[in-house]
């Protein structure tokens, strides 16, 4: 990785007893999309929020863009957005003004192309005009990440932002977070969303109560941890199967079903599926099922596969 | 500093109080005109009787005061809280907006309420008495130096405030009693001991006093006196409310 965007060495941030961030170190680099996944009270929100200036954190040194926040917490600030976790408006402004105070506040003047490219890119160019409170909960998710994006940020921080919206706004958003990313913006999002995680990311972090369990390429995760399995249904019951793969499968009590898990070192599942009709084996209907990102988190987080940076 | 930030955010506290000017605007305006038909028309002719001055100019200063540094008040405090209890000062707190920039947008927005209040009151005023502006420095200055003491008191409140109800505390408990008993109605001159000792105490005594020796050209105290109070509370407020804002207290986690 070349030089992050974002560097956090031993993060800690403690509420009173509750250790909300417990050293976590973690670095980000230039056009990435990272996804940090984790159950509800995990560290998520507190870690971005330590970054983005919402949380004071209790020790530890984060630099964004290079530069140590300890030192200067506001310049890079500049270069970032940020679209939080709960929906929020300003009732008093209309879907334009609302984007034009954003533009003021990150020191950029009025741009009104710019803000005309954000609300087409988030389908809201019917409301530009329109104010703020009269606008629908999916429409007002979609000016939180209009006001996130307006200022052109190179690291944006999307904190659950599909969280009760439209399958097609996640799709758009989905659409959009890639061409982002062509564009050299980097983007970390957390999401309960997994599917969207698997879509998206090109790195996971897992975290849970305050510790960085593990940071690792997606696909390179999804090799290591990631199984197959085969579902074959039989026309009838089948006394017993092939001494190859017979332990790595659980045949059903009435012989007519079996489940085949591919393991490391195991024969794969297009080999084992070669063997069976080889055998001769009355086959009637297959299912194979690749695990998902949603198995793999949950094998982390009930103790398995860590600790990989 | 962020220069585009700070008039960005001044600029939104002024636009989001004028779009509400009946609630911000005139509502005080009203009242601060019905002070004046009853204080000054109705029972002015008795205080005339009573002080030996004309009472209807004698309020004119008091009644600016009234308007401006509850309007002042009003403004930062409850622009701030608002934005807390919706969420947006999660707008404020990622921006790249210092506290200097912070704390001079939402005074600047607030002193422009209050002295927008202040000067329309004094254009009421006309309706009922000739203009006096005998000092219009001092004037000014107690003007500008009322509106910005409390604009940052309001910003105090609303970053110490946590509910509705301790918003309201200030200026229920705190601002109206001091300003009914800071002299805007009357002369503390006229007041029997001990209550005459004890308005000496009342920082608003010294502002009144202070817009009326700018207006009028008479005074119990000393200008100097007014000027340096209220100097001293600006620097004191500007100081607690810029640490206050730099340390998060209350609106980081």
């Amino acid at each position: 990785m070349s030089r992050p965007v974002l560097d956090i060495e031993q993060l800690v941030k403690r509420y009173r007893d509750v250790v909300a961030l417990d050293g976590v170190s973690l670095q980000i680099g230039a056009g990435e999309i990272f996804a940090l996944l984790g159950p509800n009270g995990a560290g998520k929100t507190t870690l971005i929020g330590a970054v983005c200036g919402l949380v004071k954190k209790t020790s530890g040194r984060i630099h964004l863009f290079g530069i140590d926040l300890d030192v200067d917490a506001l310049g890079p600030r500049f270069q970032v957005g940020l679209v939080p976790q709960e929906v929020n408006f300003d009732p008093f402004f209309t879907v334009t003004e609302s984007l034009r105070i954003q533009l003021g506040y990150y020191g950029r003047p009025p741009d009104e192309a710019r803000i005309a490219e954000v609300l087409e890119a988030l389908d809201l160019s019917a409301k530009a005009n329109a104010q703020t409170r009269t606008l629908s909960g999916g429409m007002k998710r979609r000016l939180l990440i209009a006001k996130a994006l307006v200022h052109a940020p190179k690291l944006v921080f999307l904190d659950e932002p599909t969280a009760g919206v439209d399958v097609e706004l996640r799709r758009d958003l989905w659409a959009y977070v890639r061409k982002l990313r062509s564009q050299g913006t980097t983007v970390v999002l957390t999401t309960h969303y997994l599917e969207e995680a698997e879509e998206l990311a090109d790195r996971v972090g897992i975290i849970n109560e305050g510790r960085l369990l593990l940071v690792e390429d997606k696909r390179a995760l999804m090799r290591r941890m990631g199984t197959k399995r085969l579902v074959v249904a039989f026309q009838s019951p089948v006394p017993r199967l092939p001494e190859a793969y017979a332990g790595g499968g659980v045949l059903s009590e009435d012989g007519k079903g079996w489940v085949y898990t591919e393991r490391p070192g195991h024969p794969g599942v297009g080999e084992v599926l070669r063997g069976l009709y080889a055998a001769g084996l009355p086959v009637q209907e297959v299912e194979t099922r690749a695990s998902k990102l949603e198995d793999v988190l949950i094998e982390v987080l009930h103790g398995g596969g860590g600790s990989q940076r | 500093m962020n220069w585009l930030g700070l008039r960005t955010l001044l600029s939104k506290e002024v636009r989001r109080f004028l779009r509400v000017p009946g609630q911000t605007v005139l509502s005080p305006l009203i009242s601060t005109s019905l002070y004046f038909v009853v204080f000054g028309v109705s029972l002015g002719g008795r205080m005339e009787q009573a002080t030996g001055h004309p009472y209807l100019p004698f309020i004119v200063p008091g009644l600016i005061f009234l308007g401006m540094a509850n309007n002042a008040f009003l403004n930062s405090s409850s622009s701030l809280f608002i934005m807390k209890i919706q969420g947006t000062v999660v707008d404020l707190l990622v921006a790249p907006l210092g506290a200097g920039e912070i704390l001079l947008g939402f005074v600047g927005g607030a002193m422009v309420r209050g002295l927008l209040v202040g000067l329309l009151t004094w254009a009421v005023a006309l309706l009922f008495t000739p203009l006096q502006l005998v000092h219009p420095l001092a004037t000014l200055g107690f003007l500008l130096g009322t509106a910005y003491v409390f604009s940052v008191l309001g910003l105090v409140a609303a970053v110490w405030a946590e509910k509705f109800e301790q918003i309201n505390f200030f200026p229920t408990f705190v601002m109206l009693p001091l300003t009914f008993l800071g002299g805007v109605f009357y002369s503390i001159r006229q007041l029997p001991e001990p209550w005459h000792t004890v308005s000496l105490f009342n920082p608003m005594v010294y502002m009144v006093e202070g817009l009326r020796y700018g207006m009028l050209g008479s005074t119990v105290f000393p200008p100097v006196l007014g000027g340096t109070l209220l100097a001293t509370m600006a620097l004191v407020a500007t100081l607690v409310t810029y640490a206050l804002l730099a340390r998060g207290y209350k609106l980081k986690q």
